[in-house]
């Protein structure tokens, strides 16, 4: 069976899978998104909370996906839960480095003139600082988002959702006919999906970051 | 904040602008945590109503800490801070900086919103209505000289340093502060731009009449824009607080006479403005006179010259008897054009200048938005200077006599065992 | 100046969008640390960098990774094991697989480093500069691949074992180094440069006496990149037949035995941490002398 025949017969399944691919990755994106920003936002003014909240990401990063799933199945179980969690805490990083970055980057004098002018504290941040800083905590997103589309590849050995199942599929059959054609839709779905989420981020960065401070 | 609408002085202004109110500062402190000497010492002084006060002194002197201090963007130490009648060392800050206008080095424009969004923005958070910011936001385009069709949508970074200045000014003004701090606002910008916008401050000020504290450590700056300088000194001890005039013929000490520099004579010059003195009327025409009309201006006039004027009646270019007879029914070619003008807030000096370089020795004066004024020729200026130097001479004279029994009376009262102290400053 | 206006001063060099965009993604996939990471790696690193070197900090990690590793050891020989889980673990597969996992690593490492390095050099160069944005654009592309999907390709044309795992290492973790390394070229101060060809010395000697040192931090960064990478694709490695840590940690979550994966997981955690703890040290110890306080 060739691939596209392969691709026409399975479609169905492909399309859940990537679904359920795209959805997982979308979801922990988000709640890593706003857990990012938030301890950004709650670290960047202090030296030691800020290094140590970058170093607390990093180091995470620095464990390989499969261990830190392995780690996690005896205490929530296999499925879902430790690809969520894992996704997650993978996406944080990216995020919360850039955050505390960008608003670090943000002028210093742009921020006197907000406080001169009469901005609260939360008005500094809403509408001068995290509009300033958000260029690049866009950038912290599509680079985690295209690194959780491998991650939960790997996560489907936990029994997650999404088109590593494709993959391992593949590898339970290895040397059967169909074993290239699962691992190749699988891989070529990932693929596909990393670019269209990138395609959408080029799209977000155009509608929302403002043009006086767009590259 | 004692908000009553002032009849301006010349009547020049239709907006309802709040004029001025007064800046009294007592015993002002600012002491860092951790470093021995306050950065700011006991500072006292008293800024009247609608007055332009600069505080000038070296780097590190503590006069962008004062400043800051006034809208309590440093918390004092320990003192007080009164505007108008109120003492606000102890309010909101947030609510306080609403009602002092802020303008700082290179603009502070947030470079994400446009131009009218940033000068929308304190209106918007006193929660004026939207209409009413709307036109407000032109209003103040157009009082900082930017023309508001062209300027409203643009990004900070599409203008100039010059232009961003402006609507740092614009944004500083528009909810209509009684007082505005500007913190060395025009630092950033190319001398021929900062002197463009010192003298657009001088021309709002004699608008708006707001009371305005400006730090610089450029004293010719100072001495161009202030009604009052305080000459200040490490930890922002005043070393003198008086008129430019004073400071330049009657410095206290050696710090403050240091401080003025060479060449006291030609910054006198920097302390009259064009507007004081004779601007003659010169014979114009428009460019889109009939070519006859001129003819006859220049056959029957009792001058052999006029100033042509562009659809804008800005000076375009000067024309002579002679051109007009190569000029074979165009003007296109006809005429040297000026290349050269000064506004009505320009300084002597800058007229000496244009004149100096203009071969005829004379140079147009123009309004707000370039519109052909009036001349101003070598003679005027000439009988100007001299009659400001022989009036100084006068003052100085004046002036030591002064000293002199003031001396012979703080010695009276030090022998009588009173000290001096007070004294310090030259008496008005 | 304060340490936060120190920071402060590289973000005018950092020009918001697609540059950042592409330093990120070359380096950032699974493994990045808080270092030689954000768009501007070169300014940042430094300061980090010399803090980073005070002896509690340097201590801090293999003392915390030896205290794991014996509890874990502790509470492993007090599990119940068994025979499946015996079967895992008996007859020296433990060692077997952390000297696996560490080949593993390590070939793949050097091959990255040989291959990369140069490539970067070379693409940097006047005749082949025009090549460089073609290749930023691959390498972007190539960062969407999944690396299980990358691996278990290779698997299948190649054959099961550790072939086909080292090549798939290598092409992946090739990448954010070419990246690091291009990027550290391009970001000399180009005066620097023509200083240096302004006193007469040739291109060779530009390259070796002033490019490479000034580029060292940004490549030794890559390198440490490649070796946390490499630890973490190596995991992978397992489902291909090549070995190493994950087959503790998939026999644990095929045959459901706790002690197993748990004790692969954390060997896995504890070797990731070592890597990179180690990777810094060189980082800091290697960086020319004078860099250090650059900014």
């Amino acid at each position: 069976m060739s691939f596209w025949e392969y691709v026409g017969s399975r479609h169905a399944q492909l399309l859940t899978d990537a679904a359920q691919h795209a959805s997982a990755v979308f979801q922990c994106m988000v709640a890593a998104t706003v857990l990012g920003v938030a301890l950004g936002v709650a670290t960047y003014r202090t030296e030691w909370a800020g290094n140590l909240a970058t170093t607390a990401t990093s180091t995470i990063l620095t464990i390989p996906s499969l261990a830190l799933i392995g780690l996690l199945i005896p205490i929530v179980g296999l499925g879902v839960a430790p690809t969520v969690i894992a996704l997650t805490l993978y996406g944080l990083l990216p995020v919360v480095r850039n955050a505390i970055v960008g608003l670090r980057g943000v002028d210093a004098t742009l921020v006197d003139a907000a406080r001169g002018i009469g901005m609260s504290r939360a008005a500094q941040l809403l509408r001068v600082e995290l509009p300033l800083a958000w260029p690049p905590i866009l950038t912290g997103i599509r680079v985690a988002t295209q690194m959780l589309m491998g991650i939960a590849a790997i996560a489907a050995f936990a029994s997650g959702p999404g088109l590593g199942n494709e993959i391992f599929r593949g590898i339970a059959s290895l040397g059967s006919a169909n074993a290239l054609n699962q691992v190749l839709s699988g891989t070529l779905g990932i693929v596909v999906l990393a670019l269209l989420f990138d395609a959408a981020y080029v799209l977000i960065g155009r509608l929302t970051i403002p043009r006086g401070i767009r590259a | 904040m004692p908000e009553t609408p002032v009849p301006t002085a010349e009547g020049t202004s239709a907006r309802a602008a709040t004029s001025g109110a007064g800046i009294r500062l007592e015993n002002l402190t600012k002491h860092y945590p951790g470093s021995p000497a306050p950065a700011v010492d006991d500072v006292t002084m008293e800024i009247n109503a609608g007055e332009l006060v600069v505080l000038v002194g070296p780097s590190g002197c503590g006069k962008s800490t004062t400043l800051k201090m006034i809208n309590r963007l440093i918390e004092p130490t320990s003192g007080r801070i009164r505007i108008g009648d109120r003492d606000v060392t102890g309010m909101d800050p947030v609510k306080l900086r609403r009602t002092v206008g802020y303008a700082i080095q290179s603009s502070g424009l947030f470079p994400h919103m446009t131009v009218a969004q940033n000068i929308a923005l304190v209106p918007r958070m006193v929660g004026w209505s939207t209409s009413k910011i709307k036109n407000r936001v032109e209003e103040m385009l157009d009082l900082v000289g930017l023309d508001p069709g062209e300027f409203h949508g643009r990004y900070p970074r599409q203008l100039s340093g010059g232009q961003q200045q402006r609507v740092g000014v614009a944004r500083a003004l528009a909810a209509d502060p009684p007082v505005l701090l500007m913190d060395e606002p025009f630092g950033a910008v190319d001398p021929i731009t900062r002197d463009h916008l010192q003298d657009e401050l001088i021309r709002l000020q004699h608008e708006l009449h707001k009371t305005i504290v400006f730090v610089t450590h450029d004293f010719d700056e100072a001495i161009k824009l202030g009604d009052r300088i305080a000459v200040l000194r490490e930890r922002s001890h005043i070393a003198q607080f008086d008129t430019p005039e004073a400071i330049l013929t009657n410095p206290t000490d050696d710090f403050v006479s240091g401080f003025v520099g060479a060449g006291a004579a030609l910054k006198r010059l920097n302390l009259t403005r064009v507007r004081d003195v004779g601007v003659v009327d010169f014979a114009t025409a428009g460019v889109d006179d009939p070519l006859q009309s001129i003819f006859d201006l220049l056959r029957d006039g009792d001058t052999n010259e006029v100033l042509l004027l562009d659809r804008h009646r800005r000076p375009y270019k000067w024309l002579r008897r002679g051109d007009l007879m190569r000029a074979k029914g165009t003007l296109a070619r006809a005429g040297t054009l000026v290349h050269d003008t000064v506004t009505r807030d320009a300084t002597l000096r800058d007229a000496l200048e244009a004149v100096l370089t203009d071969n005829a020795g004379r140079v147009a004066v123009t309004g707000r938005r370039g519109e052909y004024i009036g001349v101003v020729d070598m003679e005027t200026l000439m009988n100007n200077v001299h009659e400001l130097l022989e009036a100084d001479r006068l003052e100085a004279v004046e002036h030591r006599h002064q000293l002199e029994e003031q001396r012979a009376r703080r010695t009276r009262m030090a022998q009588e065992g009173l000290g001096g102290q007070g004294g310090a400053g030259a008496p008005a | 100046m304060s340490p936060r206006e120190e920071r402060r001063a590289p973000r005018d060099e950092r020009p918001p969008g697609e540059h950042e965009v592409h330093g990120l993604a070359f380096r950032d996939e699974v493994h990045e640390r808080e270092h030689g990471s954000t768009a501007a790696p070169v300014p940042a690193a430094p300061p980090q960098g010399l803090r980073r070197i005070t002896w509690q900090r340097a201590l801090a990690m293999p003392l915390f990774l030896a205290a794991a590793l014996l509890a874990t050891w502790l509470w492993f020989r007090g599990a119940r094991l068994d025979s499946i889980a015996h079967q895992a673990v008996d007859h020296g597969k433990v060692g077997l697989a952390v000297r696996q996992h560490l080949q593993l690593t390590a070939v793949s490492t050097f091959f990255v480093l040989i291959i990369a390095i140069p490539l970067g050099i070379a693409l940097t160069r006047a005749t082949l500069r025009r090549a460089t944005p073609f290749a930023v654009a691959v390498a972007n592309l190539g960062q969407a691949v999944p690396a299980l999907g990358l691996l278990v390709l290779l698997v299948i044309w190649l054959g099961i074992g550790t072939k086909a795992a080292v090549i798939g290492m290598v092409v992946y973790a090739v990448l954010p180094v070419l990246a690091n390394t291009i990027a550290g070229l391009h970001a000399i101060d180009p005066t620097l440069t023509e200083a240096a060809r302004g006193i007469g010395m040739s291109p060779a000697g530009v390259l070796a006496r002033v490019e490479l040192p000034l580029a060292v931090p940004l490549i030794l960064a890559g390198v440490r990149t490649a070796l946390v990478l490499n630890v973490g694709t190596a995991t992978l490695a397992t489902f291909g037949g090549g070995g190493g840590l994950g087959d503790l940690i998939s026999a644990g979550i095929i045959t459901q035995r706790m002690p197993v994966l748990i004790l692969g997981s954390v060997l896995t955690v504890a070797l990731a941490l070592l890597v990179d703890w180690l990777a810094s040290l060189a980082e800091v110890l290697l960086r020319p002398h004078g860099l250090e306080v650059s900014r």
